[in-house]
């Protein structure tokens, strides 16, 4: 970035605008109200006393010889240009000639003791200048008087001057409006940043913004979009791996299904092979547990793309009670051939709730497939539709010995696992009562997060 | 005459199995270890298995292209790919999914179901307890007293339904909804008094059903 792009350097460029206007900021509201003023031109030409006292040296010299009506003439004329002062004259011989003045206490003819008076009767001294007319002492002299409050310059004050005060008031105000303007873009700019840092796309990942200055703010909004570029580069490169490691799994389900198979095959084949007792037995045994096994890998394998958030969950909303009554369609048979009793009493009405339909299903086969193997013992399964703490709930009921713990479901096998976390993921709620006599699992949908309509 | 079903299998075992047992319950079995072919093989075959993973040409390439050129012959994916991602990816084209390791017994089971669906077994006559029914002739006969059972549309349509699903449970929403071809409203019992009228004509004892189980709270089988 060049330095003259940067904010920095504009804000410096404001500051020192400022900086090199401030001292035109008086003279320019002074001069155009001098100009306008006749009177304040006036009275600036007593200000400067050294020129003043340089000017009546000066005539006084000039007047050198003069005759008395061109002392007088002269007077006249310096009285005009400056109709403040007090001018007088007084000859060689002390005697008053003229005096030019708005108020004419001057002694006729000047001694020491009306000197004296004449000083002593003002109650404001004058500035006072003498000069021998012609330099000469025998000529007499003309002075000049103004009073001291014309010497001094006028003085400018926002509280006696109205306008000054709106004028500086104003000068202030564009000043802070300037700054304030700079200020103001940078925390547009900054806020339509943070915006479209926090707004996200469909994938999780903010757009990417236009970035069209040089800068810093521009710098910070590039090196954003270069977040992005990286951020979407490695949201790809994570799919890649998640279809890897989805292929991966797979493939390890399947190498190992397929000696299953194998082993399946072959346990069948030996059934029909004359065999001892024992020899059949074993044979039950290894069939049970090649059907143990392909469940238990179906159920790592879920539960790893599960709990690693491989499995997309696509809710619908779902009428259960046909739903659940597919599903046990599915599992009577094997109910049935354990010897279970099935008691499915579903009301009918409907009951909707917002699932996904493969999840659900594999939450029931679990259960389901959980009662078949550890409640044999009860034959019984039932499924109800029942009312749970004033929620509508699916109870799925054994009559088995019970799960050892009864609210704590870790220890309730990979099976429940899977099913604690389709349950969270799906906003479900779940309890499960166990005793020696059977154990009660309420499936029921929460509240939370559901509209009332 | 035999059901001629083609089997794709690139595992030398589990295919040596699957057509011993499948040949041993009277099915005529080719077995091919891949999809290379397979198109010119499809002459008069009633049924495919199909495996998924195969060398060259997958199992839902080959089963999508059989199912474009032959829409009537019905295919099971007989697979050891469980995910739900594979089985739905199966099902879009297939019309059964077994995974492995499965029992023999069950494969059976659902070749026949899929060969019955499809039309593919024309048994003449079924038995079931004192009916002798003619399929092809919609023809059903009491064997005790020899008389003819004359149904309504609607009540051969629902038996029917029945007979090309057997032994499987059928959930009142689905036969209503295969018969009458609407969505089912729960609490209607137009089902049910159908099925009522249809045990009259069909039952020996139409208060204890021997033909049309009723399996309570879920709904009802006929088993064969």
């Amino acid at each position: 970035m060049r330095f003259r792009h940067s904010l920095l350097a504009r804000y410096l460029l404001i500051i020192m605008v400022a900086l090199i206007l401030w001292p035109f900021v008086l003279p320019a509201y002074l001069i155009p109200s001098y100009l306008l003023d006749k009177d304040l031109q006036q009275k600036t030409q007593y200000i400067d006393t050294n020129l003043l006292k340089e000017m009546w040296h000066h005539e006084a010299a000039k007047l050198d010889g003069a005759t008395p009506e061109q002392v007088e003439q002269k007077l006249y004329t310096l009285k005009e240009k400056y109709p403040h002062a007090s001018m007088f004259w007084v000859d060689g011989s002390g005697e008053t000639k003229l005096v030019l003045s708005e108020q004419n206490n001057n002694p006729d003819q000047w001694t020491i003791e009306n000197n004296i008076e004449f000083i002593n009767q003002r109650d404001e001294v004058p500035l006072t200048f003498l000069s021998y007319i012609g330099g000469d002492q025998s000529n007499g002299y003309i002075a000049f008087q103004i009073p001291l409050s014309f010497t001094k310059p006028p003085t400018f004050s926002i509280i006696d001057d109205k306008f000054l005060a709106i004028y500086t008031f104003f000068v202030f105000g564009l000043f802070l409006f300037v700054s304030w303007l700079f200020f103001f873009k940078i925390r547009k700019r900054l806020v339509h940043l943070q915006t479209a840092m926090t707004d996200t796309k469909e994938n999780g990942i903010p757009e990417k913004i236009a970035v069209n200055k040089k800068d810093e703010i521009s710098e910070l909004g590039q090196a954003f979009n270069h977040m992005i570029d990286e951020l979407i580069k490695s949201r790809q490169h994570e799919q890649e791996e998640e279809e890897l490691r989805k292929q991966l799994i797979a493939n390890i389900s399947h190498d190992l299904r397929t000696p299953l198979t194998a082993i399946r095959g072959h346990a069948y084949s030996l059934q029909k092979e004359p065999l001892s007792p024992k020899g059949k037995e074993s044979l039950h045994l290894i069939e049970n547990k090649v059907d143990l096994l392909s469940h238990l890998l179906e159920n790592l394998l879920s539960y790893t793309l599960l709990s690693a958030g491989k499995y997309t969950l696509q809710r619908k909303e779902s009428e259960m009670i046909r739903f659940i009554r597919e599903s046990m369609a599915g599992w009577y048979p094997v109910f049935e051939k354990e010897g279970f009793k099935v008691d499915v009493d579903l009301a009918e009405k409907t009951l909707i709730w917002n699932i996904d339909p493969h999840w659900f299903m594999r939450i029931v086969d679990n259960l389901l497939q959980n009662v078949i193997r550890h409640a044999k013992s009860g034959q019984y399964i039932g499924v109800r539709i029942v009312d749970y703490e004033g929620k509508t709930a699916i109870l799925i009921e054994d009559r088995g010995p019970g799960l050892e713990v009864t609210t704590d479901k870790k220890g309730a096998g990979i099976g429940l696992s899977i099913v604690s976390l389709m349950i969270q993921e799906m906003q479900l709620g779940w309890k499960i009562t166990s005793s020696t006599n059977g154990t009660q699992i309420y499936l029921y949908e929460n509240n939370k997060g559901k509209t009332p309509n | 005459m035999k059901n001629k079903l083609l089997y794709i299998e690139d595992d030398k075992e589990i295919g040596t199995w699957v057509r011993e047992d499948l040949t041993g319950r009277g099915y005529h079995v080719i077995w091919l270890t891949s999809g290379d072919g397979v198109l010119d093989r499809m002459e008069g075959i009633d049924l495919v298995i199909l495996d998924i993973m195969l060398p060259g040409l997958d199992g839902f390439s080959i089963g999508q292209r059989l199912k474009k050129e032959y829409p009537e012959t019905p295919i099971l994916m007989l697979s050891a790919r469980t995910s739900i991602d594979d089985k739905l990816q199966g099902l879009q084209f297939a019309d059964d999914y077994v995974t492995k390791p499965f029992h023999p017994d069950e494969l059976a089971a659902r070749v026949e179901v899929l060969l019955r669906r499809f039309g593919k077994i024309s048994l003449p006559i079924i038995q079931l307890s004192h009916l002798n029914i003619y399929i092809n002739q919609n023809r059903i006969v009491d064997t005790g007293s020899n008389n003819e059972i004359i149904l309504t549309a609607k009540q051969f349509q629902i038996f029917t339904y029945f007979l090309r699903h057997p032994n499987q449970i059928l959930t009142k929403e689905q036969i209503y909804e295969a018969v009458w071809g609407n969505p089912f409203m729960e609490g209607d019992k137009t089902l049910m008094v159908h099925i009522r009228h249809l045990r009259e004509k069909i039952e020996e004892n139409p208060s204890q059903p021997k033909i049309i189980e009723t399996i309570r709270g879920i709904g009802y089988r006929v088993k064969q």
